[in-house]
């Protein structure tokens, strides 16, 4: 699915967050929104699932413009987004029995995909009983078992320690190179956005507006980004880490003292 | 699960402590007091295994039991269904709350003059009596929680499609289950209150309260201490063990 923002500008009162937000997203393109805490990226995701809508501006969904939530376009939050009085294998079945689909045949189709995200095993457990890393897998599977057309993501991993985030950052890849969904991903970890991301979008302090989009295209990556360095540097930069001290920057051990 | 194990050990520790306690000065009250005035312990105990044997006893019983059960589950319906759209509709919320808070301070023993002229002498004052006593704190506890329901939990619902019954059944009503199932212990406290006391005012048919009271008209101290031991008793089995238990089956997840 297409989405395209014109000139798109959110206020909260006399808060405005984004600023003649523009631009084109293409289907099946992965894009990372990186920038300061509380700029008003996590904001755009909201609208594009149809949770707020734009105070000036349109927000269209392969030209139409989006009025309320759809399961085509999904939400993956933070963490907390499951819901406690379920079991792991409950919470993703919910998603279909939402639309429509009975109980059984939700129940199994969940079951299918906790395996695909290496939860076999925890489908009776509860969100509290299992790790902060085991609940996010389950929250991609409660996303992806409703095939939606577009995945948001809202900082997913932002909670994690950084083995496990990369771990579910691999476990995310996989599942978007099989299903290839539109993908948003809003983060603020630079390396989660070069590493998923086939067009990195570099944003300022509110109100929102792009300081940079750097394109990678859609090309196999690792974690090892080294053969990013160049992007990795100059995101930092627009985001004013280590701005001005070029040459730590170019130190190749690239640590700090 | 151990946690939550020795937990129970130790509130039924207490309880027992709690009730030797009472009992005790009871007890000593006795010794005081001639036994015209104060009976023994040992003896209402007695005057109740007589009671238990007698057919009359169960049929105060069974008519207590009938109109608390009357009016505790209306209040329990009319209660959750308001708390939740109290909670879900802003309009609504301010006022009802308001309302609730005035209406909550008039003990509920003050509307059966009214209530018995409104409905004459029959069951249904009493059962109205003890629904007004047990709506208000279900409707504020499921209003609040309903209110203070986590917000991500609406909009993933809201993201994944969920129609407005479906958030309601799902979302809501599971969210609200543990504050719903205090105030529902809360609302007990007040039904039964209500109950005994609008038994006692209202001097017709029988039931656990008109028996209290009319020990009290014939100076029958024993029967007075007997039927308060039949009603604390009854109180605490309906509440720590019948409401634990449903409390414990529904929110098993937090248990676990």
């Amino acid at each position: 699915m297409k989405l395209q923002f014109e000139q798109v500008t959110k206020t909260f009162g006399s808060l405005e967050v984004i600023r003649h937000f523009d631009t084109r997203v293409e289907t099946g393109e992965i894009v990372a929104l990186v920038g300061p805490s509380g700029c008003g990226k996590s904001t755009l995701l909201h609208m594009v699932a149809g949770l707020e809508s734009p105070f000036s501006g349109r927000l269209l969904v392969e030209g139409k413009p989006i009025t309320e939530p759809s399961p085509q376009r999904t939400l993956v939050f933070q963490e907390h987004a499951l819901y406690p009085w379920m079991t792991l294998l409950e919470n993703v079945a919910l998603a279909l029995e939402f639309q429509g689909r009975p109980r059984k045949e939700a129940l199994a189709e969940a079951g299918n995909w906790l395996a695909k995200v290496e939860l076999p095993g925890f489908e009776d457990y509860y969100p509290h009983q299992v790790s902060g890393g085991m609940r996010q897998r389950t929250a991609l599977a409660r996303a992806f078992i409703a095939r939606p057309q577009v995945l948001l993501l809202d900082e997913p991993f932002g909670a994690l320690d950084a083995l496990t985030r990369m771990t579910l950052q691999s476990v995310l890849k996989d599942l978007i190179e099989e299903e290839r969904p539109t993908v948003l991903l809003v983060t603020h970890d630079v390396d989660e956005a070069l590493y998923l991301a086939d067009r990195v979008m570099v944003f300022s302090h509110r109100p929102a507006t792009i300081l940079k989009e750097i394109t990678l295209g859609h090309i196999p990556k690792t974690h090892d980004l080294s053969a990013f360095a160049a992007e990795r540097r100059e995101v930092l930069e627009l985001l004013g880490i280590d701005a001005g001290s070029n040459k730590q920057a170019s130190n190749p051990e690239g640590t700090h003292p | 699960m151990s946690s939550t194990q020795s937990t129970g050990v130790q509130s039924k520790t207490a309880y027992l402590i709690a009730i030797a306690i009472i009992l005790f000065f009871w007890q000593v009250a006795a010794w005081f007091l001639p036994d015209f005035l104060m009976p023994d312990v040992w003896t209402a105990m007695l005057r109740l295994w007589q009671e238990l044997n007698s057919g009359e006893f169960y049929e105060g019983l069974a008519n207590s039991m009938s109109r608390l059960g009357a009016g505790y589950g209306t209040a329990l319906f009319f209660g959750i269904i308001l708390g939740l759209l109290g909670g879900t509709l802003n309009a609504v919320r301010s006022p009802l709350k308001a309302a609730i808070i005035i209406l909550q301070s008039i003990p509920s023993i003050a509307w059966v003059p009214l209530f018995l002229i409104l409905m004459g002498f029959g069951n249904l004052p009493i059962i109205v009596v003890v629904a007004i006593g047990a709506f208000f704190p279900t409707a504020l506890s499921v209003m609040n929680a309903t209110e203070s329901v986590e917000k991500v939990h609406i909009s993933a619902a809201r993201v994944m499609g969920a129609s407005r019954f479906q958030m309601l059944h799902r979302v809501y009503f599971p969210a609200v289950t543990p504050e719903l199932i205090t105030g529902a212990q809360l609302a007990f406290g007040n039904a039964w209150r209500a109950l005994i006391s609008a038994e006692m005012i209202v001097g017709f048919s029988s039931g656990l309260g008109r028996s209290l009271a009319y020990s009290g008209e014939v100076a029958d101290m024993t029967g007075v201490m007997t039927n308060i031991l039949v009603i604390a008793i009854l109180a605490a089995i309906i509440d720590q063990v019948l409401l634990e238990n449903i409390k414990h089956r529904l929110l098993r997840y937090q248990y676990l």
